[in-house]
Protein backbone atom coordinates (compact mmCIF):
# COMPACT_ATOMS: atom_id res chain seq x y z
CA UNK A 1 0.00 0.00 0.00
CA UNK A 2 1.56 3.46 -1.18
CA UNK A 3 -0.76 5.94 0.70
CA UNK A 4 0.39 10.51 -0.16
CA UNK A 5 -1.19 12.49 2.65
CA UNK A 6 -1.81 16.18 1.82
CA UNK A 7 1.58 16.41 0.20
CA UNK A 8 3.14 19.77 -0.93
CA UNK A 9 5.96 20.25 -2.52
CA UNK A 10 7.40 23.59 -3.47
CA UNK A 11 10.43 24.65 -5.90
CA UNK A 12 11.50 27.96 -5.04
CA UNK A 13 7.83 29.75 -4.29
CA UNK A 14 5.98 27.97 -6.98
CA UNK A 15 3.82 24.97 -5.72
CA UNK A 16 4.90 21.51 -8.04
CA UNK A 17 2.63 20.02 -6.30
CA UNK A 18 -0.07 20.71 -3.62
CA UNK A 19 -2.47 19.05 -1.34
CA UNK A 20 -1.90 15.92 -3.09
CA UNK A 21 -3.86 12.75 -1.58
CA UNK A 22 -4.18 9.25 -2.74
CA UNK A 23 -3.94 5.41 -1.92
CA UNK A 24 -2.64 2.92 -4.06
CA UNK A 25 -3.50 -0.81 -2.40
CA UNK A 26 -1.60 -3.85 -3.48
CA UNK A 27 -2.26 -5.33 -6.86
CA UNK A 28 -3.91 -1.83 -7.97
CA UNK A 29 -2.64 -0.21 -11.06
CA UNK A 30 -2.10 3.81 -11.18
CA UNK A 31 -1.65 6.05 -13.99
CA UNK A 32 -0.66 9.82 -13.17
CA UNK A 33 -1.38 11.73 -16.16
CA UNK A 34 -0.87 15.58 -17.02
CA UNK A 35 1.05 18.02 -19.25
CA UNK A 36 5.23 18.05 -18.69
CA UNK A 37 6.18 19.92 -16.14
CA UNK A 38 3.38 19.49 -14.12
CA UNK A 39 5.10 17.35 -11.05
CA UNK A 40 4.57 13.76 -11.90
CA UNK A 41 8.08 13.11 -11.98
CA UNK A 42 8.40 14.45 -8.28
CA UNK A 43 5.60 12.32 -7.04
CA UNK A 44 8.72 8.96 -8.31
CA UNK A 45 11.06 11.25 -6.57
CA UNK A 46 9.41 11.71 -3.37
CA UNK A 47 8.39 8.20 -3.31
CA UNK A 48 12.29 6.95 -3.53
CA UNK A 49 13.31 9.33 -1.41
CA UNK A 50 15.19 11.81 -3.76
CA UNK A 51 13.50 14.84 -2.94
CA UNK A 52 11.16 15.37 0.14
CA UNK A 53 7.90 17.14 0.67
CA UNK A 54 7.40 20.60 2.61
CA UNK A 55 4.41 19.44 3.73
CA UNK A 56 2.01 16.17 4.52
CA UNK A 57 3.59 12.29 4.96
CA UNK A 58 3.87 9.52 2.47
CA UNK A 59 3.19 5.94 3.80
CA UNK A 60 5.00 2.90 2.23
CA UNK A 61 2.87 -0.52 3.46
CA UNK A 62 1.45 1.85 6.69
CA UNK A 63 4.76 2.86 7.35
CA UNK A 64 5.77 6.81 7.02
CA UNK A 65 8.80 6.79 4.54
CA UNK A 66 11.63 8.36 6.36
CA UNK A 67 15.12 8.36 6.96
CA UNK A 68 14.31 4.99 8.50
CA UNK A 69 12.21 3.23 6.13
CA UNK A 70 13.77 4.26 3.01
CA UNK A 71 16.54 2.42 2.27
CA UNK A 72 14.12 -0.88 3.00
CA UNK A 73 11.55 0.69 0.10
CA UNK A 74 14.12 0.74 -2.24
CA UNK A 75 14.40 -2.55 -2.20
CA UNK A 76 10.85 -3.43 -2.41
CA UNK A 77 10.11 -1.52 -5.61
CA UNK A 78 11.41 -1.50 -9.53
CA UNK A 79 11.64 2.08 -10.63
CA UNK A 80 12.59 2.83 -14.48
CA UNK A 81 13.25 6.47 -14.99
CA UNK A 82 12.23 8.33 -18.16
CA UNK A 83 15.75 9.73 -17.65
CA UNK A 84 17.67 6.79 -19.26
CA UNK A 85 21.54 7.57 -18.46
CA UNK A 86 21.57 4.38 -15.87
CA UNK A 87 25.30 3.36 -16.82
CA UNK A 88 28.08 2.47 -19.01
CA UNK A 89 29.72 -0.61 -20.34
CA UNK A 90 28.31 -3.49 -22.32
CA UNK A 91 24.55 -4.33 -21.87
CA UNK A 92 24.80 -8.07 -19.85
CA UNK A 93 27.09 -5.90 -17.08
CA UNK A 94 25.02 -3.20 -16.58
CA UNK A 95 22.51 -5.78 -16.18
CA UNK A 96 24.24 -8.15 -13.97
CA UNK A 97 25.81 -4.76 -11.95
CA UNK A 98 21.91 -4.90 -10.17
CA UNK A 99 22.40 -8.03 -8.85
CA UNK A 100 25.75 -7.17 -7.35
CA UNK A 101 24.12 -5.63 -4.34
CA UNK A 102 23.47 -7.33 -1.45
CA UNK A 103 19.74 -6.64 -1.48
CA UNK A 104 19.38 -8.47 -4.39
CA UNK A 105 22.33 -11.31 -3.93
CA UNK A 106 19.86 -13.52 -3.24
CA UNK A 107 18.24 -13.47 -6.92
CA UNK A 108 19.05 -15.82 -8.95
CA UNK A 109 18.94 -14.89 -12.73
CA UNK A 110 19.00 -17.62 -15.26
CA UNK A 111 20.25 -17.54 -18.47
CA UNK A 112 17.25 -18.81 -19.79
CA UNK A 113 15.26 -16.14 -18.21
CA UNK A 114 17.28 -13.21 -19.62
CA UNK A 115 16.77 -15.07 -23.12
CA UNK A 116 13.30 -15.60 -22.31
CA UNK A 117 12.81 -11.61 -22.06
CA UNK A 118 15.35 -10.40 -24.27
CA UNK A 119 12.78 -12.39 -26.94
CA UNK A 120 9.44 -10.84 -25.18
CA UNK A 121 11.01 -7.66 -26.17
CA UNK A 122 11.81 -8.33 -29.59
CA UNK A 123 15.72 -7.90 -28.92
CA UNK A 124 18.23 -10.23 -29.97
CA UNK A 125 20.76 -11.67 -27.87
CA UNK A 126 23.66 -10.08 -29.40
CA UNK A 127 22.39 -6.90 -27.63
CA UNK A 128 23.89 -8.28 -24.41
CA UNK A 129 27.61 -7.63 -25.84
CA UNK A 130 26.71 -4.14 -27.10
CA UNK A 131 27.63 -0.91 -25.15
CA UNK A 132 24.88 0.45 -23.43
CA UNK A 133 25.54 4.21 -24.30
CA UNK A 134 24.87 3.68 -27.95
CA UNK A 135 21.88 1.81 -28.01
CA UNK A 136 18.66 3.76 -29.12
CA UNK A 137 16.82 5.10 -26.88
CA UNK A 138 13.87 2.59 -27.52
CA UNK A 139 16.56 -0.37 -27.07
CA UNK A 140 17.54 1.07 -23.72
CA UNK A 141 14.04 1.36 -22.22
CA UNK A 142 13.38 -2.20 -23.18
CA UNK A 143 17.00 -3.06 -21.18
CA UNK A 144 16.07 -0.99 -18.40
CA UNK A 145 12.27 -2.68 -17.93
CA UNK A 146 13.74 -6.20 -18.15
CA UNK A 147 16.34 -5.24 -15.30
CA UNK A 148 13.25 -4.13 -13.25
CA UNK A 149 11.59 -7.11 -14.09
CA UNK A 150 14.18 -9.54 -13.41
CA UNK A 151 14.42 -7.53 -9.78
CA UNK A 152 11.34 -9.85 -8.57
CA UNK A 153 9.40 -7.05 -7.23
CA UNK A 154 6.08 -6.59 -6.57
CA UNK A 155 6.13 -2.89 -6.82
CA UNK A 156 6.78 -1.08 -10.23
CA UNK A 157 7.38 2.82 -11.27
CA UNK A 158 7.24 3.09 -14.93
CA UNK A 159 8.13 7.00 -15.77
CA UNK A 160 7.29 7.48 -19.46
CA UNK A 161 9.23 3.62 -19.80
CA UNK A 162 6.83 2.56 -22.87
CA UNK A 163 7.48 6.17 -24.86
CA UNK A 164 9.47 4.71 -27.28
CA UNK A 165 8.09 1.24 -28.02
CA UNK A 166 6.14 0.98 -31.07
CA UNK A 167 2.70 0.45 -30.75
CA UNK A 168 2.49 -3.27 -30.88
CA UNK A 169 5.43 -3.61 -27.98
CA UNK A 170 3.62 -1.17 -26.08
CA UNK A 171 0.54 -2.99 -25.65
CA UNK A 172 2.20 -6.39 -25.14
CA UNK A 173 4.17 -4.44 -22.39
CA UNK A 174 1.26 -2.44 -20.84
CA UNK A 175 -0.90 -5.48 -21.32
CA UNK A 176 2.44 -7.35 -19.19
CA UNK A 177 2.04 -5.14 -15.79
CA UNK A 178 -2.06 -4.48 -16.08
CA UNK A 179 -2.62 -8.27 -16.20
CA UNK A 180 -0.70 -8.94 -13.44
CA UNK A 181 -2.58 -9.00 -10.35
CA UNK A 182 0.60 -9.43 -7.65
CA UNK A 183 1.84 -6.12 -9.18
CA UNK A 184 1.38 -2.84 -7.57
CA UNK A 185 1.55 -0.37 -10.52
CA UNK A 186 2.75 3.20 -10.42
CA UNK A 187 2.60 4.43 -14.28
CA UNK A 188 3.78 7.89 -15.55
CA UNK A 189 2.79 8.13 -19.00
CA UNK A 190 1.70 11.11 -21.79
CA UNK A 191 0.34 7.84 -23.75
CA UNK A 192 -3.02 7.16 -24.89
CA UNK A 193 -2.58 3.52 -24.48
CA UNK A 194 -2.54 3.88 -20.76
CA UNK A 195 -5.53 6.03 -20.29
CA UNK A 196 -7.66 3.68 -22.61
CA UNK A 197 -7.02 0.71 -20.67
CA UNK A 198 -9.61 -0.22 -17.90
CA UNK A 199 -8.72 -1.29 -14.18
CA UNK A 200 -6.66 1.93 -14.26
CA UNK A 201 -6.90 4.14 -11.61
CA UNK A 202 -5.92 7.97 -12.63
CA UNK A 203 -4.82 10.82 -11.10
CA UNK A 204 -4.64 13.65 -13.57
CA UNK A 205 -2.52 16.61 -12.57
CA UNK A 206 -3.22 20.52 -13.69
CA UNK A 207 -1.97 23.85 -13.51
CA UNK A 208 -4.49 24.86 -10.54
CA UNK A 209 -3.19 21.84 -8.62
CA UNK A 210 -6.54 20.14 -9.27
CA UNK A 211 -6.49 16.08 -9.21
CA UNK A 212 -9.28 14.21 -10.95
CA UNK A 213 -9.26 11.00 -9.97
CA UNK A 214 -11.19 8.15 -11.74
CA UNK A 215 -11.61 5.25 -9.82
CA UNK B 1 83.53 13.73 -4.94
CA UNK B 2 82.36 17.23 -3.61
CA UNK B 3 79.96 19.34 -5.33
CA UNK B 4 80.80 22.21 -6.81
CA UNK B 5 80.16 25.76 -5.24
CA UNK B 6 77.85 28.25 -6.89
CA UNK B 7 78.70 31.57 -5.88
CA UNK B 8 76.70 34.29 -6.24
CA UNK B 9 78.22 35.68 -9.37
CA UNK B 10 77.18 32.63 -10.75
CA UNK B 11 73.58 32.77 -9.83
CA UNK B 12 73.57 35.97 -11.34
CA UNK B 13 75.05 34.12 -14.71
CA UNK B 14 72.03 31.56 -14.74
CA UNK B 15 69.48 34.50 -14.29
CA UNK B 16 70.94 35.80 -17.18
CA UNK B 17 69.37 32.99 -18.91
CA UNK B 18 66.15 34.15 -18.83
CA UNK B 19 66.73 36.75 -21.66
CA UNK B 20 66.20 34.36 -23.67
CA UNK B 21 62.61 33.68 -22.58
CA UNK B 22 61.63 37.13 -21.94
CA UNK B 23 62.87 38.38 -25.73
CA UNK B 24 60.68 35.22 -27.16
CA UNK B 25 57.97 37.22 -24.86
CA UNK B 26 58.80 40.56 -26.45
CA UNK B 27 59.00 39.27 -29.92
CA UNK B 28 55.08 37.42 -30.01
CA UNK B 29 53.68 39.90 -27.38
CA UNK B 30 53.14 37.16 -24.86
CA UNK B 31 53.48 39.53 -22.10
CA UNK B 32 54.67 36.88 -19.51
CA UNK B 33 57.94 38.92 -18.42
CA UNK B 34 56.23 40.71 -15.31
CA UNK B 35 54.76 37.20 -14.24
CA UNK B 36 57.65 35.60 -14.72
CA UNK B 37 60.21 38.21 -12.51
CA UNK B 38 57.41 37.97 -9.85
CA UNK B 39 57.43 33.97 -10.09
CA UNK B 40 61.30 34.07 -10.14
CA UNK B 41 61.48 36.87 -7.22
CA UNK B 42 59.19 34.76 -4.70
CA UNK B 43 60.92 31.62 -5.33
CA UNK B 44 64.06 33.31 -4.38
CA UNK B 45 62.70 34.90 -1.31
CA UNK B 46 61.18 31.79 -0.33
CA UNK B 47 64.18 29.34 -0.74
CA UNK B 48 66.72 31.89 0.57
CA UNK B 49 64.06 31.90 3.87
CA UNK B 50 63.32 28.16 3.99
CA UNK B 51 67.01 27.78 3.67
CA UNK B 52 68.25 29.82 6.61
CA UNK B 53 65.43 28.25 8.45
CA UNK B 54 66.22 24.66 7.61
CA UNK B 55 69.65 25.53 8.40
CA UNK B 56 68.94 26.34 12.11
CA UNK B 57 65.97 23.42 12.22
CA UNK B 58 68.64 20.72 11.58
CA UNK B 59 71.32 22.27 13.57
CA UNK B 60 68.87 22.29 16.32
CA UNK B 61 67.46 19.48 15.63
CA UNK B 62 65.20 19.94 18.34
CA UNK B 63 62.07 16.76 17.76
CA UNK B 64 59.22 18.17 18.55
CA UNK B 65 59.95 21.03 16.67
CA UNK B 66 60.35 19.04 13.75
CA UNK B 67 57.25 17.48 13.66
CA UNK B 68 55.54 20.86 14.46
CA UNK B 69 57.51 22.23 10.89
CA UNK B 70 55.93 18.90 9.30
CA UNK B 71 52.59 19.52 10.49
CA UNK B 72 52.62 22.75 9.38
CA UNK B 73 53.92 21.67 5.69
CA UNK B 74 50.75 19.79 5.96
CA UNK B 75 48.54 22.07 6.78
CA UNK B 76 49.99 24.34 3.90
CA UNK B 77 49.20 21.56 1.42
CA UNK B 78 45.64 21.05 2.85
CA UNK B 79 45.11 24.85 1.98
CA UNK B 80 46.76 24.00 -1.32
CA UNK B 81 44.61 21.18 -2.25
CA UNK B 82 41.66 22.34 -1.07
CA UNK B 83 41.61 25.79 -2.64
CA UNK B 84 42.15 24.34 -5.96
CA UNK B 85 38.97 21.57 -6.07
CA UNK B 86 35.83 23.27 -6.25
CA UNK B 87 34.51 21.95 -2.83
CA UNK B 88 33.69 23.85 -0.20
CA UNK B 89 36.49 24.77 2.10
CA UNK B 90 34.80 24.20 5.47
CA UNK B 91 33.71 20.97 5.03
CA UNK B 92 36.84 19.82 3.20
CA UNK B 93 39.56 21.23 5.20
CA UNK B 94 39.44 19.57 8.27
CA UNK B 95 38.96 15.76 6.95
CA UNK B 96 41.50 16.62 4.25
CA UNK B 97 44.19 17.99 6.48
CA UNK B 98 43.43 14.39 8.70
CA UNK B 99 43.83 12.23 5.86
CA UNK B 100 47.77 13.91 4.74
CA UNK B 101 48.69 13.61 8.58
CA UNK B 102 47.48 10.08 9.11
CA UNK B 103 49.10 9.23 5.28
CA UNK B 104 52.39 11.08 5.78
CA UNK B 105 53.57 10.24 9.31
CA UNK B 106 52.52 6.65 9.12
CA UNK B 107 54.37 6.57 5.31
CA UNK B 108 57.35 8.45 6.87
CA UNK B 109 57.60 6.52 9.92
CA UNK B 110 57.91 2.89 7.92
CA UNK B 111 60.37 4.84 5.67
CA UNK B 112 62.80 5.96 9.00
CA UNK B 113 62.24 3.19 10.86
CA UNK B 114 62.43 0.28 8.61
CA UNK B 115 63.84 0.89 5.40
CA UNK B 116 66.12 3.50 7.00
CA UNK B 117 67.07 2.06 10.35
CA UNK B 118 67.42 5.15 11.23
CA UNK B 119 68.02 5.73 15.58
CA UNK B 120 66.42 9.15 15.00
CA UNK B 121 63.11 8.66 13.24
CA UNK B 122 62.16 12.35 14.11
CA UNK B 123 65.72 13.43 12.50
CA UNK B 124 65.12 17.02 10.75
CA UNK B 125 67.02 15.57 7.91
CA UNK B 126 64.68 12.68 7.37
CA UNK B 127 61.42 13.63 8.68
CA UNK B 128 61.36 16.96 7.10
CA UNK B 129 62.78 16.39 3.54
CA UNK B 130 61.35 13.27 3.12
CA UNK B 131 57.81 14.14 4.06
CA UNK B 132 58.04 17.38 1.77
CA UNK B 133 59.14 14.69 -0.97
CA UNK B 134 56.30 13.02 0.18
CA UNK B 135 53.49 15.93 0.52
CA UNK B 136 55.26 17.37 -2.67
CA UNK B 137 55.01 14.60 -4.96
CA UNK B 138 51.23 13.66 -3.60
CA UNK B 139 49.71 16.81 -3.97
CA UNK B 140 48.49 16.39 -7.48
CA UNK B 141 47.07 13.14 -7.25
CA UNK B 142 44.86 13.93 -4.16
CA UNK B 143 43.66 16.71 -6.06
CA UNK B 144 42.73 14.62 -8.89
CA UNK B 145 41.12 11.69 -6.61
CA UNK B 146 38.94 13.99 -4.12
CA UNK B 147 38.01 16.27 -7.13
CA UNK B 148 37.02 13.19 -9.82
CA UNK B 149 34.89 11.26 -7.15
CA UNK B 150 32.65 14.46 -6.17
CA UNK B 151 32.84 15.50 -9.91
CA UNK B 152 31.77 12.27 -11.38
CA UNK B 153 28.72 11.56 -8.72
CA UNK B 154 27.85 15.14 -9.34
CA UNK B 155 27.90 14.49 -13.38
CA UNK B 156 26.27 11.05 -12.71
CA UNK B 157 23.28 12.05 -11.01
CA UNK B 158 20.88 9.75 -12.27
CA UNK B 159 23.05 6.32 -12.39
CA UNK B 160 23.91 6.93 -8.89
CA UNK B 161 20.05 7.92 -7.74
CA UNK B 162 19.36 4.27 -10.24
CA UNK B 163 21.86 2.53 -8.46
CA UNK B 164 20.12 3.28 -4.94
CA UNK B 165 16.89 2.88 -6.11
CA UNK B 166 17.88 -1.05 -7.33
CA UNK B 167 18.42 -1.11 -3.66
CA UNK B 168 22.25 -0.34 -2.96
CA UNK B 169 23.13 0.83 -0.04
CA UNK B 170 25.19 4.01 0.37
CA UNK B 171 28.67 2.51 0.30
CA UNK B 172 28.01 -0.11 -2.44
CA UNK B 173 26.96 3.27 -4.75
CA UNK B 174 29.62 4.86 -4.40
CA UNK B 175 32.65 2.12 -4.48
CA UNK B 176 32.75 2.42 -8.41
CA UNK B 177 33.51 6.26 -7.72
CA UNK B 178 35.53 5.59 -5.27
CA UNK B 179 37.79 3.17 -7.56
CA UNK B 180 38.07 5.31 -10.27
CA UNK B 181 38.61 8.19 -9.06
CA UNK B 182 41.30 6.50 -7.24
CA UNK B 183 43.03 4.84 -10.39
CA UNK B 184 42.48 8.18 -12.08
CA UNK B 185 44.59 9.47 -8.83
CA UNK B 186 47.14 7.23 -9.17
CA UNK B 187 47.97 6.99 -12.92
CA UNK B 188 50.27 9.99 -13.10
CA UNK B 189 52.67 8.32 -10.71
CA UNK B 190 52.19 5.06 -12.45
CA UNK B 191 53.12 6.50 -15.19
CA UNK B 192 56.06 8.32 -14.17
CA UNK B 193 57.22 5.29 -12.48
CA UNK B 194 57.25 3.54 -15.50
CA UNK B 195 59.28 6.01 -17.48
CA UNK B 196 61.65 7.09 -14.63
CA UNK B 197 65.42 6.37 -15.92
CA UNK B 198 64.68 6.78 -19.51
CA UNK B 199 62.42 9.40 -19.92
CA UNK B 200 63.81 12.03 -17.19
CA UNK B 201 65.98 11.26 -14.44
CA UNK B 202 64.23 12.38 -10.77
CA UNK B 203 65.20 15.27 -9.42
CA UNK B 204 65.97 13.48 -5.89
CA UNK B 205 68.06 11.08 -7.69
CA UNK B 206 69.92 13.31 -9.62
CA UNK B 207 70.44 15.87 -6.31
CA UNK B 208 72.29 12.89 -4.35
CA UNK B 209 74.48 11.60 -7.44
CA UNK B 210 75.31 15.77 -7.87
CA UNK B 211 75.70 15.52 -3.99
CA UNK B 212 78.27 12.83 -4.12
CA UNK B 213 76.05 9.73 -3.21
CA UNK B 214 76.88 6.57 -5.95
CA UNK B 215 74.50 6.22 -8.35
CA UNK B 216 73.37 2.87 -7.20
CA UNK B 217 72.23 4.17 -3.84
CA UNK B 218 70.60 7.21 -5.02
CA UNK B 219 68.67 4.94 -7.32
CA UNK B 220 67.94 2.57 -4.32
CA UNK B 221 66.32 5.89 -2.50
CA UNK B 222 64.98 7.13 -5.50
CA UNK B 223 62.99 3.43 -6.19
CA UNK B 224 61.96 4.01 -2.27
CA UNK B 225 60.58 7.03 -2.10
CA UNK B 226 58.60 6.59 -5.15
CA UNK B 227 57.02 3.61 -3.68
CA UNK B 228 56.30 5.93 -0.86
CA UNK B 229 54.45 8.34 -2.71
CA UNK B 230 52.52 5.93 -3.67
CA UNK B 231 51.26 4.64 -1.03
CA UNK B 232 51.08 7.90 0.84
CA UNK B 233 48.45 9.10 -2.16
CA UNK B 234 46.30 5.79 -1.73
CA UNK B 235 46.15 6.60 1.76
CA UNK B 236 45.31 10.27 1.71
CA UNK B 237 42.56 10.38 -0.82
CA UNK B 238 40.94 6.77 0.35
CA UNK B 239 40.85 8.55 3.79
CA UNK B 240 40.00 11.98 2.73
CA UNK B 241 36.81 10.47 0.65
CA UNK B 242 36.00 8.08 3.51
CA UNK B 243 36.05 10.94 5.55
CA UNK B 244 33.67 13.27 3.70
CA UNK B 245 31.20 11.19 2.43
CA UNK B 246 29.36 11.03 6.25
CA UNK B 247 29.28 15.03 5.71
CA UNK B 248 28.23 14.86 1.74
CA UNK B 249 25.70 12.81 1.53
CA UNK B 250 23.04 13.29 3.30
CA UNK B 251 21.04 10.41 5.47
CA UNK B 252 18.79 9.47 1.84
CA UNK B 253 22.18 8.78 0.10
CA UNK B 254 21.59 11.63 -2.18
CA UNK B 255 25.22 14.38 -2.56
CA UNK B 256 24.12 17.85 -0.48
CA UNK B 257 23.87 20.84 -2.82
CA UNK B 258 25.86 22.30 -0.48
CA UNK B 259 29.63 20.34 -0.78
CA UNK B 260 30.54 22.65 -3.95
CA UNK B 261 31.46 25.99 -3.86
Amino acid sequence: MIKFENVEVKFNDNYLLKDLSFTIENGEKLLIYGQSGIGKTTIFRLLLGFEFPQQGNIYFEKKILDVNTIWDIRKKVAYVSQNLDIGSGNVSRLIQHAFSYKSNAHLTTSKERLKESLSFFRLKESILKEDFERLSGGEKQRIAIITALLLDRNIFLLDEATSSLDIELKEKVITLFIENRQWTVLVISHDKDWLNRPGLKVINLDKNHAYTRNI
Amino acid sequence: MHTPEISNFSLFLCSLLLIIPFAISIIFKLGIIKSTLTSVVRMAVQLLLIGIFLKYLFQFNIPLVNILWLVIMIAVATFNVTSKINLKLKTFLLPIFISFIVATFFVIFYFNIFILDIENVVDARFLIVIGGMLLGNSLRGDIIGIDNFYRMIKRNENRHLYNLSLGATIMEALLPYLKESLVSALQPTMATMATMGIVFLPGMMTGQILGGVSPVLAIKYQIAIMIAIFVSTTIAINLAILLTIRTCFNPYGLLRKETFR
